[in-house]
């Protein structure tokens, strides 16, 4: 015997209104992106402004490259899921 | 140990957003008895001093505009039915009052007492009454929804009862996610599309990206067989242009978003799981609400163990400390699997003898405790926390006695 099935209603096709006013959730949301985005700032304005003739060791590179590819691999993270 | 224990593999959680117990769930009393809802005779007063009763008048959109206050002062209110001060007791019955001072109309604030007929949420209501229905599942704060889901994620919210950032303010304690993986189990954050994104952890967002995929791949993890240990699932935070210029509806029940695409939502996550057999005898399924949305419920929260953490007068906005002491408002939680019998109503407060009381940090302390044996480092609050799979039994259901939901598409 199959299951029961149980028909879910459509949603009303007048629902959809992306000019309502965002809610204190979203503004919320926005402002927790935005913090998030400062300290990427923060660390990508660091990173760039290493002088590169300062990296004189192999350990002095790895601690470079370590920063930068754990903030290219954040960004790349992100695009991926488009 | 049972044998639905001993077959479980995944723990998936899907958050709804702020709708109370009585308002989503409240009428199915009249059919089923054991659930803790409404009898028709509860009421508030108005600002007139009129008797309002609860009413079977909700609509799933436009009703509920402005959205009800659930912020601490608010809340507060709804809860106590008065401002702090002396001998005061919590009842209940400041939920009209509060609504009012956001409508400025009486009888507009008589809104906030509405409640949705089953009929009106075939998704919500099946799954309540064809698994199991938490009579006592209380928010976490009695406040908004950032503090709230934190508990969900890390078991605390660092003290803060507000929509503030907070996660950076202790980075010792992780969150579930950052246990499990460090462990060496799978856990992902199932967000809904990039416009819509995650809710409040944008820390692992950005230190974490691995721990994040979108409902699509959720589906698509499902339908393969790759499901993480642990999963945590967000609806659709707002209405925007789909990718193909189609629309893209949130799904979240966050007032005034529409309630229906959010019964749509859950059975399309339902869906996924129960179509697998595999995944479907094999994974358990929480629907929970962040929070109650400042819309009426007829229980009053009990209290819990504090965890060390004081709010301060000025942060709760009340002129009175919060120690953390008393759970939040009431809010749906169903708990689904073939190995759960039909018709299980998980005594609340109604029942103090066998009362089983769950609040968010019950989601990383019963993670936890079955991942990681409990062996990762919980908060107060999660060691305190009832765990919820001590519902699963030895009998599974027949592949023909559990619901299948259609017209999805």
């Amino acid at each position: 015997m199959p299951p029961k099935v149980i028909a879910v209603p459509t949603t009303d096709p007048g629902a959809y209104n992306p000019n309502r006013p965002a809610g204190t959730l979203l503004q919320a949301q926005a402002l927790h992106m935005r913090e998030a985005l400062i300290s990427h700032v923060h660390e990508l304005t660091t990173l760039l402004n290493i002088d590169m003739n300062s990296l004189k060791t192999e350990a002095d590179v790895s601690a470079y490259v370590h920063r930068a590819t754990a903030l290219l691999h954040t960004r790349a993270g992100k695009a991926a899921k488009k | 140990m049972s044998t639905g224990l001993d077959n479980l593999k995944h723990i998936v959680v899907l958050m709804m957003e702020n709708r109370s117990f009585d308002h989503m769930l409240g009428a199915l009393k009249q059919k089923y008895p054991k659930i803790n809802g409404l009898t028709g005779n509860e009421s508030n007063p108005d600002t007139k001093g009129a008797i309002v009763k609860v009413q079977p008048n909700a609509q799933f959109q436009s009703q509920l505009d402005p959205d009800p206050d659930h912020h601490f002062p608010g809340v507060d209110l709804q809860i106590f039915g008065a401002p702090p001060g002396p001998g005061r007791v919590a009842n209940m019955q400041g939920f009209v009052k509060d609504y009012f001072s956001q409508t400025k109309d009486v009888n507009r604030s008589h809104n906030i007492m509405y409640y949705f007929t089953p009929d009106k949420l075939p998704v919500l209501t099946t799954l309540a009454t064809e698994f199991a229905v938490f009579n006592g599942w209380f928010s976490s704060i009695p406040g908004p929804t950032i503090c709230n889901r934190a508990f969900a994620h890390y078991g605390t919210s660092f003290g803060q009862v507000g929509m503030d950032i907070f996660y950076i303010l202790d980075t010792a304690v992780l969150s579930i996610y950052e246990r499990m993986v460090q462990a060496g189990h799978t856990a992902k954050i199932y967000y809904y599309d990039q416009p819509s994104s995650t809710m409040e952890i944008v820390n692992l967002l950005k230190n974490q990206p691995q721990i994040f995929g979108t409902l699509d791949q959720f589906i698509s993890d499902c339908a393969g067989n790759t499901l993480p240990d642990y999963s945590f699932i967000e609806p659709c935070y707002n209405d925007h242009p789909g990718p193909d210029g189609g629309q893209i509806l949130a799904s979240d029940q966050h007032p005034d978003h529409n309630v229906r695409e959010g019964e749509r939502f859950i059975a399309n996550v339902y869906n996924a799981i129960r179509t697998n057999p595999t995944l479907w005898q094999n994974t358990v399924l929480l629907v929970v609400y962040d929070e109650h949305g400042g819309i009426y419920d007829h229980v009053i929260p009990p209290a819990c163990t504090p965890d060390g953490k004081i709010a301060s007068a000025d942060a709760t906005g009340t002129g009175e400390p919060f120690a953390f002491d008393r759970l939040g408002i009431r809010v749906p939680a169903v708990l689904i699997s073939p190995w759960i019998p039909r018709g299980t109503v998980v005594p609340g407060t109604e029942d103090p003898a066998n009362a089983q009381i769950f609040e968010h940090a019950s989601i990383p302390g019963t993670v936890t405790n079955f991942f990681l044996n409990g062996d990762a480092k919980r908060t107060v609050r999660e060691q305190k926390a009832n765990t919820f799979l001590g519902l699963l039994t030895d009998q599974m259901r027949q592949d023909d006695d559990c619901v299948v939901f259609n017209n999805l598409e």
